[in-house]
């Protein structure tokens, strides 16, 4: 009995195949269109210096992040990443409106910035500026 | 014979619009991917806690730069002069909010990132950001 039900199921199953490769390849187009868009970018807004600013003799309570060639100065002291993360976040705690300062050396790489950009964004501070480090 | 002409028409009915539907799918694809052209060639530095956007403002300027240093907007290659007249040319036509993106290699120096920064900010544009590839 088993092996006569299984010869009349696989006949009915015979029938639609053309028409089921069509839906498959319209499914697979479908998810192929769908992936491209999800291109996982971020957009990390900065600040531009405005020209003049630097001039002005208002000495605001800015943070100041250095960013090097593989290392990181916060308010002049050479610290690693891990400790530069946690005091953006207290800073971040009490003030998230502060304004940072991300100074730039031209021999650093773009990871780098990005690095400490997403620190900053991580930790919830919004105002970053960037800046040159002249050297 | 009239009749049977018709009767061999009437047939592949089914296929046709088959056919026709990829058709339409392949137009409506290609027509959404010319309109963001992405430079596959750059790997974006990785962040991991930004989050990743959803939607683009249309009049976005996107500029691509490589870890050598040369530039293009849409896969066409820009010098430093002609990135500065299309900049002012944005600057005409859609004022100084018009954001600007730089999708800068991770390997790119900031000596490079700051120069289109610097002619940027020359135009009065203000408007910045920096991509950075999602990563969670």
């Amino acid at each position: 009995m088993p092996l006569l039900k299984k010869r009349t199921s696989e006949q009915v199953v015979q029938v639609p195949m053309s028409s089921m490769i069509d839906v498959v390849f319209l499914l697979l187009i479908y998810f192929i269109v769908t992936h491209k868009d999800e291109l996982s970018e971020a957009h990390l807004a900065v600040n531009l210096p405005t020209p003049g600013a630097a001039a002005s003799d208002r000495k605001p309570q800015f943070l100041e992040i250095e960013v090097r060639p593989n290392e990181v100065y916060l308010q002049g002291a050479r610290l690693p990443l891990d400790t530069v993360r946690q005091k953006l976040n207290v800073v971040a705690q009490y003030d998230p409106e502060q304004t940072v300062m991300i100074k730039t050396s031209l021999q650093a790489r773009a990871r780098e910035l990005v690095s400490v950009l997403d620190m900053c964004k991580e930790a919830g501070l919004e105002n970053l500026n960037v800046l040159t480090l002249e050297d | 014979m009239r009749r049977r002409t018709e009767d061999s028409v009437e047939t592949p009915i089914a296929s046709l619009i088959d056919v026709v539907f990829l058709l339409i799918i392949f137009f409506v694809v290609t027509a959404s991917v010319e309109k963001d052209i992405v430079d596959d060639t750059i790997k974006l530095a990785q962040a991991k806690h930004a989050k990743a956007v959803e939607t683009k403002q249309d009049n976005t300027i996107t500029i691509n730069l490589h870890d050598d240093g040369s530039m293009n907007i849409a896969c066409h290659p820009v010098s430093k002069r002609q990135l500065k007249q299309l900049l002012k040319a944005a600057v005409a036509k859609s004022g100084n909010t018009t954001p600007v993106l730089i999708r800068g290699d991770a390997e790119t120096l900031f000596r490079e990132i700051d120069g289109v920064m610097e002619d940027i900010g020359s135009v009065g544009l203000y408007r910045v950001k920096i991509a950075a590839e999602v990563t969670h």
